[in-house]
């Protein structure tokens, strides 16, 4: 029962926590509404780029090849998942895990020597 | 600290598996979809992981089959996506109902 | 773990795994570093040759003990060594059917992909037949289903190609998860991901609440590989992927990829469900997986009931024969459902006979279908005056899907229907389901007959015979009519090499 209490207890601070980020953005923005003077022209309306003037849609559609490149990214970089608790287990695994990364990092290479031959590696 | 309990842990991938269900079977948009299918799969993790701290034979295992499933999910995710760059470029549409060239 | 006991393991047992490997790599890098010009082919012939020297491999550990390697994750038993030759039988014909593919627009430079994609699908689905460890279980399935994935989006520039490619992979997926949350219970209640131990603690399993768990896990299981096996309630993917992909990959996907769901499907439930007692009405405790029977025999009914009648309205010849697998999928669950003693040779049986029907008859429809570029059924029409050879190996492997007496599909049948009525109490229902929906399916296995033997043919020109379609229509007629008239050449084989499984959790 005492341990339900706390942990009641340790969400009631979330609680608080969330009502509290709800709430001060709501009362700054509505304080800065009643003080600021409201005088409105066209050029203010215009979408703000750092000084320059917008010249076209703000949405803008990606090149195909980011997504073949996010999508080697991502399987090389979700292989290092295996990496990891290797290297940090590293001394009592011994020989048998290190043959073991071996091949496999074997084979990461045939996988990326793959992608170099299909010239996904570049650009134009 | 651990006064949370391991029913709260489960019930939170209960919820999520079944948020990323509902969502795989409604929504129209294929990238959703598959965000959809990688919340189950994540749900998964969540119980996998929970068991092998707080289960009844704590043990490593669970998270090592939780790594597997994290790459595997990347994997079929690399290749969903794959797909549908290829089928984007034929039909011109990622809108699963759209999808109707093969029906019958 | 130093290197004494790592080399004190047989790695000999694992050869057939490693030259599938070995081939797979080599064939990648080859398919990378050949000069365009040279024609892809040889490397499709280097991969059979590759499954055929695993396959001789296979044989020739026939004899050995059962071993098990790095606890559990492989292990060469009865049962892994069974199913294991009709895997690699089947690619091997597959992949003679890869060799003569020609698409209307070629293949381009995806031809050498095609091979060693097949080749590492079948891995996976050898993985997934000789392991004891969900991990590895998990890893080989998921294994042999990306690669089927590329496969049935092979055809890049088609439209229908990557539609059922993108099904498939949104079904597979959702499919995968529900598997993995089945299993991811099944693990929180033992603790352990090896299936030996964990059968071992579930056998102790006390608490009623733990086994309603364990119930949910079983449906999350079984409908989770329900999409591998192509049956109720995931069955719908089938028909528009076996459409849109390539007719190679659509032959694997109905043979090897079904054998492999089934060989995990056993594996699983038998392994985990078949040793948790549950304390029923009656006083003697049963396991859960007898207790789960009625659900399964549902399950199967309605499979059967859905292929075979939806069956019956397709023009397209590639979808007919994705709801006559369905239907198929169906009848091996009856032998499933039943667990009787003839289960695993029931199954073992069936699963050889419909590879040597399904692959021969999926030869001949590549043959015509790719000739025309269409997949109506009309394009059958008078095939026997077009080509009295190709129409009369047709007309066994229906009959033999059919289940006429004579061919291996009918002994397959009857094998289950045994089955089925050996068991006390029998299983009157099914057994009637299974006969009235044979009887259905004999209406449109029959409409594809009349069309190739009465019916005018649209054009007389003869059809070009490719060397890779004719063995494997030749070997599939000859082993459809040997298995049919003499089965008990491949059930004494059985029985004398594999012990009837007694190894499956040693």
């Amino acid at each position: 029962m005492e341990l339900l209490n706390l942990y009641q207890n340790n969400y009631l601070i979330v609680f608080v926590f969330l009502c509290l980020g709800v709430i001060l953005p709501l009362v700054a923005l509505y304080l800065g509404k009643l003080l600021r003077p409201y005088k409105p022209y066209d050029a203010k309306y215009t979408t703000y780029e750092s000084g320059i003037e917008p010249f076209h849609d703000s949405r803008v559609q990606f090149n195909v090849r980011y997504y073949i490149f996010a999508l080697m990214f991502v399987i090389f970089d979700v292989e290092t998942v295996f990496l990891y608790p290797w290297a940090v287990a590293y001394e009592k695994l011994g020989i048998f895990a290190l043959i073991e990364m071996l091949i496999f990092v074997l084979m990461l290479v045939i996988g990326l020597v793959y992608a170099w031959k299909k010239k996904v590696l570049k650009w134009t | 600290m651990s006064s949370v309990p391991i029913s709260a842990f489960l019930a939170l991938a209960l919820i999520l598996f079944c948020i990323g269900l509902y969502g795989a079977l409604t929504k129209r948009n294929t990238v959703i979809v598959l965000i959809s299918i990688e919340l189950m799969l994540n749900a998964v993790n969540i119980n996998l992981v929970t068991f092998s701290k707080y289960g009844v034979a704590p043990a490593i295992t669970g998270q090592v089959f939780a790594l597997f499933v994290i790459t595997v999910a990347a994997a079929e995710a690399a290749v969903g996506l794959a797909i549908l760059i290829a089928l984007y470029r034929n039909r011109k549409t990622v809108n699963i109902d759209e999808m109707d060239q093969l029906q019958g | 773990m130093d290197l004494e006991t790592l080399l004190s393991y047989e790695w000999g047992t694992m050869a057939p795994e490693f030259i599938i490997l070995g081939v797979a790599t080599a064939l990648s890098l080859l398919d990378l570093f050949m000069p365009k010009k040279v024609d892809r082919r040889i490397l499709g012939w280097l991969g059979f040759t590759g499954i055929l020297a695993a396959i001789v491999a296979l044989v020739s550990l026939i004899g050995h003990d059962t071993t098990s390697i790095l606890f559990d994750t492989f292990r060469l038993d009865g049962f892994a060594k069974a199913f294991k030759l009709i895997l690699l039988a089947g690619a091997a014909l597959v992949l003679l059917l890869a060799i003569d593919y020609e698409p209307k627009e070629g293949m381009k430079e995806y031809r050498g992909e095609f091979f060693y994609l097949f080749l590492t699908a079948l891995l996976g689905a050898m993985m997934m037949s000789s392991s004891g460890d969900l991990i590895t279980l998990f890893i080989g399935l998921e294994l042999l289903s990306l690669s089927s994935y590329i496969l049935a989006g092979m055809r890049k520039k088609n439209l229908q190609s990557n539609e059922s490619a993108m099904k498939y992979v949104i079904n597979g997926g959702i499919s995968t998860a529900i598997t993995l949350f089945g299993m991811s219970y099944v693990y929180g209640l033992t603790g352990t991901t090896n299936l030996k131990e964990m059968s071992l603690i579930l056998g102790n399993i006390a608490d009623p609440q733990h086994v309603y768990i364990l119930g949910l896990a079983f449906f999350l299981i079984f409908i989770g590989l329900s999409f591998k096996i192509a049956s109720a309630p995931f069955h719908m993917w089938a028909p528009d992927v076996y459409e849109g992909a390539p007719t190679p990959v659509t032959a694997f996907l109905s043979v090897v990829s079904k054998t492999a769901g089934f060989v995990i499907l056993l594996r699983l439930l038998l392994a985990i469900f078949a040793s948790v007692p549950v304390q029923g009405d009656g006083a003697e405790p049963l396991p859960l997986l007898l207790r789960m029977q009625d659900y399964l025999a549902f399950l199967a009914g309605a499979t059967m009931i859905i292929g075979n009648v939806i069956a019956l309205r397709q023009r397209n010849v590639k979808r007919l024969f994705a709801y006559s697998s369905i239907a198929h999928a169906g009848y091996i669950l009856v032998a499933l459902t039943t667990m009787s003693y003839f289960m695993f040779d029931a199954i073992w049986f069936y699963l050889l006979a419909y590879l040597f029907m399904n692959l021969g008859a999926f030869a001949i429809l590549q043959l015509i279908t790719s000739k025309t570029g269409s997949e109506d059924i009309g394009q059958f029409a008078g095939l026997y005056q077009r080509a009295p050879v190709l129409a009369v190996g047709m007309g066994i492997f229906i009959l033999s899907l059919a289940g006429i007496p004579g061919t291996a599909g009918f002994i397959g049948k009857l094998n289950i229907f045994m089955g089925a009525l050996i068991r006390e109490p029998a299983h009157f229902v099914l057994v009637g389901i299974m006969i009235v929906m044979t009887v259905v399916s004999y209406v449109y296995y029959f409409g594809l007959f009349t069309q190739m033997f009465f019916r005018p043919a649209a054009d007389d020109s003869k059809l070009k015979l490719s060397p890779g379609i004719t063995t494997v229509v030749v070997i599939c007629a000859a082993a459809t009519v040997l298995f049919g008239i003499m089965p008990n050449l491949a059930l004494d084989f059985f029985h004398q090499n594999f012990n009837g499984f007694s190894d499956f959790l040693q």
